[in-house]
């Protein structure tokens, strides 16, 4: 027996014929190789059968050859259907265009909640968002993903120590920690105030504490600043010490930098491609072809695309092609060895205090070796040299 | 005479090689599955079909199927499936001595 399903997708079609020798024309179809079956007769001169559809087409010609005449009943199968389907497209295109806004909407920016933070903040961060393009009603592709928006806040909104983003279906949900925290008041253990390196001290400005070393003295490491043990001999008292102490310290670098260096930068040039992510399967949809630049560097940014609040297997990929340039920065030795001291400068900094203070620096040594300025440098910095160091409790007794 | 030489040969070599005779002298096959089904190879054509009676050609004279409500389920140049209820199944000879 034949799989009445291939019949089916293929279509079939239910035959009514009429006249004489009926089944004469039977045997001539079957002889020429058309396929009929459930073959019912009806009275004496006419009977229906079923046959495929590419077959009812060419039943015509045989039946011109004998005195019958035909008639189609019923058409059933995928070729119908699909015609029907094309006639009702209407209903398809309304089905599918509902499903395209629903997906669209759920790719809209509908809320921005900003907690935990005051009212400046919250506006400041505001204008923000509205710079990078984070307002309602935006379309989510188009804007940096939520790693992204954190990094800019925080690297853009001066009073900022935290903000984490959180995308919540069409919402983004922000939370703020403000840098300004009302402080707590110390409670200081007693203490003293002991030097953290060899220097000479420079300047003093203590609040309590007894001190214990006069200005162009030199002092330790470790050495006692100012002691926590206040009071007249025998009426001793133990607070903590604060206060400040500027000493001179020394400090040596050593900077090499070469005269010559490459590096890119970027031109402004660049290239958007979008495409439709399927798994591992890309799908380009804008922006063919390779850039007309050849260095480049290439950006990827992954969009999941929503369904109300579920993610689609499916993302929109988008990729930025930004032309780069070699160029090469040459120095003569003079602005080496400029450029140099400042790196060295920036690298002391880089470890003191934010107070400290350069006073004066000497080049010990200088070389110009395989096209690189060697310096050593001699820096005098005035910092803060004073650190807590609690009293210890024997003494207390 | 030749024409049933060939046929003697032929009827020889099924009986003495145990090949089927329906592949060897051109015999309809019949299968019939209780009273609702029957299934006939090696015919050679309809010859009358109405829902009471079936007729179809053979290589030698005519098989006729008497029944009710027949409906031919599948046919094809010589194979044909009938449904319905079958009562009689009759071999009409047209020259007597035509079959083995």
């Amino acid at each position: 027996m034949k799989n009445q399903w291939i019949e089916f997708i293929s279509g079939k079609v239910t035959v009514k014929v009429t006249g004489r020798g009926i089944e004469r024309f039977l045997n001539v179809l079957i002889r020429n190789g058309l396929i009929v079956w459930n073959v019912k007769r009806h009275g004496t001169e006419t009977i229906t059968f079923t046959m495929r559809l590419q077959d009812a087409l060419k039943i015509r010609r045989y039946a011109r050859e004998r005195e019958c005449s035909i008639t189609f009943l019923k058409r059933a199968g995928m070729p119908f259907l699909f015609k029907r389907l094309l006639k009702n497209s209407g209903f398809v295109g309304g089905a599918l265009l509902f499903l395209l806004i629903i997906m669209f909407l759920s790719n809209v920016i509908w809320g921005i909640e900003i907690k935990g933070a005051k009212p400046a903040t919250e506006y400041q961060i505001r204008k923000e968002l509205d710079k990078m393009g984070v307002k309602i009603g935006k379309v989510q592709f188009f804007v940096d993903n939520v790693e992204g928006i954190q990094r800019k806040l925080t690297n853009n909104v001066g009073n900022l120590t935290w903000v984490g983003v959180e995308l919540k279906g069409t919402t983004y949900h922000l939370q703020v920690v403000e840098k300004k925290e009302p402080e707590k008041p110390e409670q200081l253990a007693p203490r003293n105030l002991v030097a953290k390196k060899k220097a000479v001290i420079d300047s003093m400005y203590i609040e309590t504490g007894q001190k214990m070393v006069d200005i162009h003295d030199h002092v330790e490491q470790g050495q006692l600043l100012v002691s926590g043990v206040i009071g007249r001999e025998g009426q001793t008292e133990q607070v903590a010490a604060v206060g400040e102490v500027w000493g001179e310290t020394w400090y040596r670098s050593h900077v090499e930098l070469p005269l010559e260096t490459k590096f890119f930068v970027f031109n402004g040039q660049e290239k958007q491609k979008f495409s439709f992510v399927l798994g591992n399967l890309e799908i380009p949809i804008w922006g063919f072809g390779e850039p007309e630049f050849k260095e480049y560097e290439t950006e990827k940014n992954v969009n999941k695309i929503h369904f109300l609040k579920w993610e689609l297997p499916i993302s929109i990929g988008n990729e930025t092609l930004r032309a780069r340039e070699e160029t090469i920065r040459t120095y003569t030795e003079k602005e080496a060895e400029k450029n140099a001291l400042e790196l060295a400068k920036d690298k002391i900094k880089n470890g003191l205090d934010e107070e400290a203070i350069i006073k004066d620096q000497k080049i010990l040594h200088k070389e110009l070796k395989n096209g690189k300025v060697i310096l050593d440098i001699h820096f005098k910095i005035i910092e803060n040299i004073a650190v807590g160091q609690p009293i210890p409790k024997e003494t207390t007794e | 005479m030749a024409k049933k030489w060939g046929l003697r040969v032929r009827n020889w070599m099924a009986q003495k090689m145990d090949l089927p005779q329906d592949v060897m002298m051109d015999l309809p096959r019949i299968t019939m599955i209780g009273q609702i089904h029957i299934y006939i190879e090696n015919h050679r054509g309809l010859i009358t079909f109405t829902d009471k009676e079936l007729r179809l050609l053979l290589k030698q004279g005519q098989l006729q199927i008497k029944g009710k409500s027949f409906v031919i389920k599948t046919i094809l140049p010589e194979e044909i499936l009938l449904e319905g209820k079958i009562d009689q199944v009759i071999y009409i000879n047209d020259n007597p001595g035509g079959t083995k």
